[in-house]
């Protein structure tokens, strides 16, 4: 700095001033405190180490900051060379098929970084399209499936019991054992050998008992189903001659007459047939089919039935015969009660004005007489070659499932059987109670059992081996009309499980080992090309069933002896099926549809035989069959026949793993050989009490409630709030589209506020949903919903989005009541009293007309769920995914901390299941439906990129991919011709709750049309 | 005179403890009994805090409330490390306990604001013997609500987000939520009211610093008194400043619990969205907060010595005013039946006989006796005057404004407009537990206050004595220590003659 001594005026300092030269020095000194030559020459402060220190601080900052962040460490690891054709993070689809009690039902399944982790129907095959090449319906237990590949108590080893000791096992040492029992075997040709499987239709499975017959010629083939369709089989027989299957076309019936029967909900081909059903409610030519259902239980179609009548099981025969008798199929006429007199009257002469187009369906537990005794009556009414066609029957002539558990049992007493090989089901829990299926496998020397999971039958077995997951294996089934479909995996088997199919190649020392080979080898007449158009379609171009035709044969029908006091009647559960679902905890907590109970069975009964027993909702009641008797809790069910006690089989295991062990009561201790699915019963009240979890109406709704709850479901078009029906005839005249409700506001809503490119809405058909469920386990399957466990339930804590209301119509005791689905999820409304009240604005309206939910803001206030009158809120109490559901049985207080719960507590198995493209919600936040905001967007982004139109249908939620019957449909309301359109324009169409509350919502219900009889 | 003192004002000469109940218009009745002067006043109230140890009692009591503060700090840890499924809400009842008791605690709060406000504004002398003890309730009964909103949310660690601080993420809240503008009143609230009272006590506590011996007592007392030095200039600026502040606090009495109403009237469940709310609500935390001020003031007084100071004429208006407001309540309730039924919205008429007829009747009809009828025995003077009695009766009033809040929130919720979402609210043990946590808070932060700081505004309470007044100039001598002169009196050279004489 140059200085001016002479001019200079101002100063600093007195130094400055004196301007000395060591004053100059310092001022031109750079760093005027130290000096950095001194710094560096320190001892050891090389430049090398001053980095060194630098770093090493930098790092220890770096820990311990990153320990204070909430987030937990996640790594991240891109891949340098992607694997061929496939890109990370783009989702695949592979058509797969599951067979349950020998039908396939095909699926479509979505695969994410190489793991299933979405299950549809699929859409190329016509038993579970909905819309042809573009959606394919399933149900509820096909979507749980991806929790059951993913589920942590699957076995994973192979297990020897010898004695009473047991040994984890492998591979090495079963194959081991198994080579030289089949050199054993072989020496006698098979003497001594008995094989049970399940009923399937698999083409190599077929092929593959073929060769172990030839191989093992005195071995011996057993097949049980718990819930076997035989009677239908053995009608058939009776009817025609020779076996064959009744392939029904509802889609052409306008008449239904269903006797125990339920095609909708507990059928094999329940998703095609509720889709069939449903063109016709009503169809496109403005026509309306009539439904009468006759039965001795609550069923889906029942409550979706025009006309109902709830009658004793032993009824069925008296009604059917009086109906042959009177529509000339032959037989003798019989005196019904008056109002099945009532009943059936209107039914004639509805079938009388439908030739052609009517069809009478009798359920599997009635017995072949009563199955061919329909037969004739179809024949009679024209319904055979246009409602009902018969197809072959695989294998139609076997002995039947109850014969042939029966015979197995008998030659394991005689000691007959030395290696009892169990290919899948759970015998020892589902065989007839009076057999003792358990005791006597203990008879065999060795018995292996092949099983997912390691049940009750593999404990009495010596041997259990892991079965490969259909979604991890190989094999083939045929859907019901037979068209075949090979089922291929969509990962490795996860614990190196094998497939039946292996099991009996092993036995038959096929050279193929591998389940592919296996399975490629049953169709080797395909060429290659052929073989992948079949694995891509997910079927074999026809290759159905041979159509059967015949004259059918009148039989008389024995008629059942009428049943005074009580008689059981042994149920489907619509959610495990014959219990092997007991492990799956999404199907525990889907609420049966009637009932609403979830992680239990009960006793159902009328409210007639629960006021004279003097029981209410919970009352534990003893219920006795022959020698067994059982303690279940009492549930008053209307519309229950009165005299009969419904009881849902599935329930009770003991070993069900952590899920489903002692869940509900086994009810398979009074099933016995003869009366497998009705039985005479003495019921008495025990005095104790059961808390029964539902979903809906826990605790018994007061008189005051009933009368609110009537209401709220009127009797006329209009006159409701939560449910508007009108009847065929009103609908037929009734015109106009539906005034749109303006809500008074304050302010003037922005201008822009649904101003984006699309206005999403739905509509819901209360027509057509029958109540199935499907749609719930979708959106639990696609949205990471967690359960939460019986006790949790008992607190209306469950975390459905989509939830399906049931409400009762008519008088409490009203044996017939008139029952209405209806599903309900967020509606999205314009004017959405959640999003005013919010206090940190978590839940905002985006220009696309979606209530978007931010998880990542909300604070968990929980006002919106208070404000919305919908209650399609749910809040995370706890920390579900991380908590154990089943605290009712092992209950411990809980107290990780928050943030780190999830990548630590969920198995990493399980964590598998979640689908990457939806947060997985902490506790504290409020979560609902989005309308599956991530498929939203995954197809507007992936059309906008490809600049192509968005057409109506490319976009679908997982609950309206589900729905067998389409009651739900989503779209663009902009575009003017898309389905929702139509369906908002629709004079049937509401908003829930609408002109009360002016929600404007965009979920429009349309109302129900029911069908029922002029009075 | 009589030898038996017959008259009121004779009783009070000869120092029996006089019921000051009485309106003879003649003769205004003194608020501070047992001849008291300005030393003895100072000496009774100091007498609490200098007392070398507190009554028993204080610690028996102070015992119970810290064991219920440690369960409030243990259940408060283990919800948060836990989360709300802790508590008995569920799906439809999202708000259970927790709202409830943060409705009960910030209505009680409103009887000290309204008796330290809005009284001074309507000059009445009386309130000077409670106002402190009722401010003091109004702080911490605050305290306690302002606890609830902040532990009831389901990620309490971000309940910050609700104040509109600056952020990152440059996110306001959202400003037409009912929940934020509660922010924003029991913010306010407790603000003004900490002010409040704090400046009111200045010269007090300078009262305290002066005598105390205790060098830690002297450093921290002096430190609160804010350098008070008993000038003219002081007092004129503490006149001012409370006189402003009153001012201030006067329309929190009335806006604060209307927005707490908001919660509810702004949403649309039937049997909370209706316009009656805000009246209802202030009238009903009036009611409870005298309620709950009559339950401290009756054993405080007894326990520490304050009946000449918080006489029985001020338990008698206290009770009076209870009586009126729950004649209030009762209008209210009124009211909502009257619009329920003629509204002709079947929600709004199910939901009124739903909380009568339904589940949870018990507690309707709870809320109604303990609001509605019992206090009806105020009527009576007996009652009025004899403080077991009053007590009781003041305790109903506590728990059928507990028990009202939880009709209003907990049956609305379980039973709305879906017949397939209503269920019912139970709580669990935790709930309890907070609850009866949230009172050991509470009665923890009174006790010690009773024990710390002046119970008694002793400055104010001094104006309204005999020897405040300006006649007491006159008097010289013996008059000027006359400890029976009243006010107002009218002298009647009759009766006074001899005294006049000497003059």
């Amino acid at each position: 700095m140059k200085h001016h001594s002479a001019q200079r005026e101002y100063w600093r300092s007195l130094a400055h001033l004196a301007d000395t030269p060591a004053v100059r020095a310092a001022a031109e000194k750079e760093f005027a405190s130290y000096e950095p030559e001194e710094m560096l020459a320190m001892p050891g402060l090389t430049r090398r180490r001053f980095m060194k220190l630098m770093s090493a601080s930098m790092a220890l900052a770096g820990m311990t900051l990153t320990g204070c962040r909430r987030w937990p460490q996640e790594k991240l690891a891109p891949y340098t060379s992607n694997p061929p054709n496939r890109t990370s993070g783009v989702p695949e689809q592979y058509a797969t098929v599951m067979e349950i009690n020998g039908v396939g039902s095909p699926l479509l399944v979505t695969s994410f970084d190489g793991r299933p982790i979405k299950i549809e129907g699929n859409p190329s095959h016509p038993y579970s399209q909905t819309v042809a090449n573009r959606a394919g319906a399933s149900d509820a237990i096909a979507q749980a499936s991806i929790l059951e590949i993913y589920d942590p108590d699957r076995s994973r080893a192979v297990i020897n019991r010898a004695g009473a000791t047991q040994v984890a096992s492998d591979w090495d040492r079963l194959s081991n054992w198994m080579s030289a029992t089949i050199d054993s075997l072989t020496t006698n040709q098979g003497q001594g050998l008995a094989i049970l499987g399940e009923s399937t239709s698999s083409l190599t499975t077929a092929r593959l008992k073929a060769a172990v017959v030839k191989r093992f010629p005195k071995a011996a083939f057993f097949e049980y189903e718990p819930l076997s369709r035989d009677n239908e089989i053995a009608g058939a027989k009776l009817a025609l001659g020779r076996p064959a299957r009744q392939v029904a076309h509802l889609n052409k019936a306008m008449v239904l007459a269903l006797l125990d029967a339920d095609p909708l909900g507990t059928h094999p081909a329940h998703v095609h047939y509720a889709f069939e059903w449903a063109s016709n409610r009503p169809n496109a030519r403005r026509q309306m089919s009539r439904v009468y259902a006759i039965e001795s239980a609550m069923t889906i179609s029942g409550s979706v039935a025009d006309c109902r009548l709830g009658v004793r099981p032993s009824r069925i025969g008296a009604i059917l015969s009086a109906l042959a008798a009177r529509l000339g199929a032959g037989g003798m006429d019989v005196t019904l009660a008056p109002e099945e007199e009532a009943f059936i009257k209107h039914l004639l002469s509805d079938i009388a004005d439908n030739r052609g187009k009517s069809l009478v369906l009798v359920g599997p537990q009635h017995g072949p007489a009563l199955h061919a005794l329909a037969l004739a009556i179809n024949e009679k009414i024209g319904a055979i070659g246009s409602t009902l066609t018969f197809v072959e029957e695989p294998d139609g002539d076997r002995a039947s499932h109850f014969d042939s558990i029966a015979d197995l049992t008998n030659k394991l007493k005689a000691r007959q059987i030395d290696t009892l090989v169990i290919l899948g089901g759970n015998p020892a829990y589902d065989s007839p109670a009076d057999l003792d299926f358990a005791s006597a496998m203990k008879s065999a020397a060795t018995s292996i059992h092949l099983s997912l999971y390691d049940n009750e039958t593999s404990h009495a077995a010596l041997w259990h081996v892991p079965r490969a997951h259909f979604l991890e294996a190989w094999g083939d089934c045929r859907a019901w009309d037979g068209t075949v479909s090979i089922c291929q995996p969509l990962i490795e088997p996860l614990y190196g499980g094998k497939t039946p199919d292996q099991v009996l190649a092993f036995l038959a020392e096929e050279p193929e080992t591998q389940s592919d080979a296996i399975v490629r080898k049953t169709f080797a007449e395909m060429d290659d090309a052929a073989w992948r158009r079949a694995l891509n379609e997910g079927l074999i171009a026809n290759s159905g069933f041979k159509e059967v035709s015949g004259q059918v044969s009148f039989h008389a029908a024995e008629l059942y002896p009428a049943v005074q006091g009580y008689e059981v009647r042994f149920l489907q559960d619509s959610k495990l099926y014959d219990g092997r679902f007991a492990t799956s905890g999404w199907l525990q907590e889907i609420p049966d549809p009637l009932s609403k109970i979830v992680w239990d069975n009960a006793a159902l009964i009328s409210k007639k035989d629960a006021d004279s027993l003097g029981v209410g909702i919970g009352d534990v009641l003893q219920i006795t069959v022959g020698n067994s008797s059982v303690k279940i809790a009492a549930f008053v069910l209307p519309g229950q026949p009165a005299g009969v006690i419904g009881l849902a089989l599935g329930y009770g295991r003991t070993l069900g793993e952590h899920i489903g062990s002692d869940v509900g009561v086994n009810t398979y201790a009074l099933r016995s050989s003869g009366a497998m699915f009705f039985a005479p019963a003495q019921v008495s009240k025990t005095g104790d009490y059961y808390e029964l979890a539902t979903t809906q109406d826990h605790h018994l709704i007061d008189q005051l409630g009933i009368e609110m709850r009537q209401k709220e479901i009127g009797e006329k078009y209009k006159s409701a709030e939560v449910i508007h029906e009108m009847t065929f005839e009103e609908w037929k005249k009734v015109k106009g589209a539906p005034e749109r409700t303006v809500p008074l506001q304050l302010y003037e809503p922005p201008q822009d506020e649904f101003s984006g490119a699309h206005a999403w809405g739905m509509s819901i058909d209360l027509s057509k949903c029958i109540g199935c469920h499907a749609c719930v386990a979708a959106c639990q399957a696609e949205n990471n919903i967690p359960i939460v466990g019986k006790d949790q339930v008992l607190k209306n804590r469950q975390m459905h989005w989509i939830r399906i209301d049931r409400y009762f119509k008519g008088e409490a005791d009203d044996p017939n009541p008139e029952v209405v689905f209806q599903p309900v999820a967020c509606q999205h409304c314009e004017n959405a009293p959640c999003e005013q009240v919010c206090p940190v604005g978590a839940t905002v309206h985006d220009t696309e007309g979606l209530n978007v939910m931010v998880y990542n803001r909300c604070v968990g206030t929980r006002y919106c769920s208070n404000n919305c009158p919908y209650k399609v809120r749910r809040f995370n109490y706890l920390d579900w995914h991380s908590q154990d559901p089943r605290h009712d049985k092992y209950p411990k207080p809980y107290l990780n901390l928050p943030d780190q719960q999830q990548l630590e507590t969920v198995p990493k198995v399980k964590q598998m299941m979640f689908n990457p493209e939806v947060t997985v919600r902490m506790r504290g936040v409020m979560e609902k439906c989005t309308f599956c905001i991530q498929r939203i967007h995954n197809t507007t982004i992936s059309k906008r990129a490809q600049s192509e139109k968005l057409n109506d249908g490319d976009i679908m939620t997982a609950c309206q991919q589900a729905c067998p019957t389409q009651a739900i449909v989503f779209g663009d309301l902009r575009d003017g011709k898309s389905k929702v359109s139509r369906s908002h324009n629709d004079p049937r169409a509401y908003g829930l709750l609408d002109e009360a509350l002016a929600t404007q919502p965009r979920n429009k219900y349309l109302a129900k049309v029911s069908n029922p009889v002029e009075a | 005179m009589a030898s038996v003192p017959t008259t009121e004002f004779a009783r009070i000469a000869a120092g029996i403890e006089a019921d000051n109940t009485t309106d003879d218009p003649r003769f205004r009745a003194p608020l501070v009994t047992g001849n008291k002067d300005f030393a003895a006043v100072t000496a009774t109230v100091a007498g609490v805090a200098e007392r070398p140890a507190p009554p028993k009692a204080w610690y028996v009591a102070m015992g119970v409330s810290l064991s219920l503060l440690g369960l409030l700090g243990a259940m408060i840890g283990y919800l948060f490390l836990t989360g709300v499924g802790v508590w008995g809400n569920n799906q439809p009842v999202g708000w259970g306990f927790g709202i409830v008791n943060f409705v009960f605690w910030v209505g009680i709060g409103h009887a000290g604001t309204l008796i330290s406000a809005i009284l001074y504004l309507f000059r009445q002398n009386w309130r000077t013997g409670i106002n402190r003890m009722a401010e003091a309730m109004t702080i911490f009964a605050v305290c306690c609500a302002g606890l609830f909103p902040g532990i009831h949310v389901g990620r309490p660690w971000l309940a910050y987000w609700l104040f509109p601080i600056p952020n990152q993420m440059t996110l306001w809240p959202q400003f037409r939520s009912p929940l934020l503008w509660d922010v924003f009143a029991v913010g306010t609230y407790a603000t003004v009211s900490l002010l409040f009272w704090y400046v009111g006590m200045i010269p007090d506590i300078a009262t305290f610093r002066d005598r105390s011996k205790n060098r830690i007592k002297q450093v921290v007392y002096g430190l609160l008194a804010l350098g008070w030095n008993g000038s003219s200039r002081h007092w004129h600026r503490y006149e001012r400043a409370y006189l402003m502040l009153a001012a201030l606090a006067t329309p929190l009495v009335l806006s604060v619990h209307s927005v707490v109403s908001f919660d509810f009237a702004v949403s649309q469940i039937p049997g909370w969205h209706t316009t009656v709310f805000p009246p209802y609500f202030v009238a009903g935390a009036i009611f409870g907060g005298f309620a709950m001020v009559i339950c401290l003031a009756v054993p405080a007084r007894a326990l520490f010595g304050l009946k000449d100071i918080i006489t029985m004429r001020h338990m008698d208006n206290m009770a009076k005013i209870t009586l009126a407001t729950s004649m209030m309540v009762g209008y209210a309730y009124m009211t909502e039946f009257f619009v329920a039924a003629y509204s002709g919205n079947s929600h709004e008429a199910f939901t009124f006989h739903n909380r009568a007829l339904g589940p949870y009747c018990w507690s309707w009809c709870m809320m109604t006796f303990c609001n509605v009828v019992a206090p009806q025995l105020l009527w009576s003077k007996k009652v009025r005057t004899n403080m077991l009695l009053l007590w009781i009766v003041a305790m109903f009033g506590n728990a059928g404004m507990w028990f009202e809040r939880f009709e209003i929130i907990i049956t609305s919720l379980t039973r709305d407009f879906l017949p397939s979402s209503w269920h019912a609210f139970w709580p669990t043990w935790v709930d309890l537990c907070t609850l009866a946590g949230s009172f050991g808070l509470f009665m923890t932060l009174f006790l010690l206050f009773c024990r710390y700081l002046p119970t008694v505004a002793i400055a104010e309470i001094k104006t309204v004595m005999p020897q405040a007044h300006a006649h007491a100039h006159e008097l010289h001598g013996e008059d000027a220590k006359r400890t029976d002169y009243r006010p107002d009196e009218h002298m009647d050279p009759d009766r006074d003659a001899p005294r006049l004489k000497n003059r």
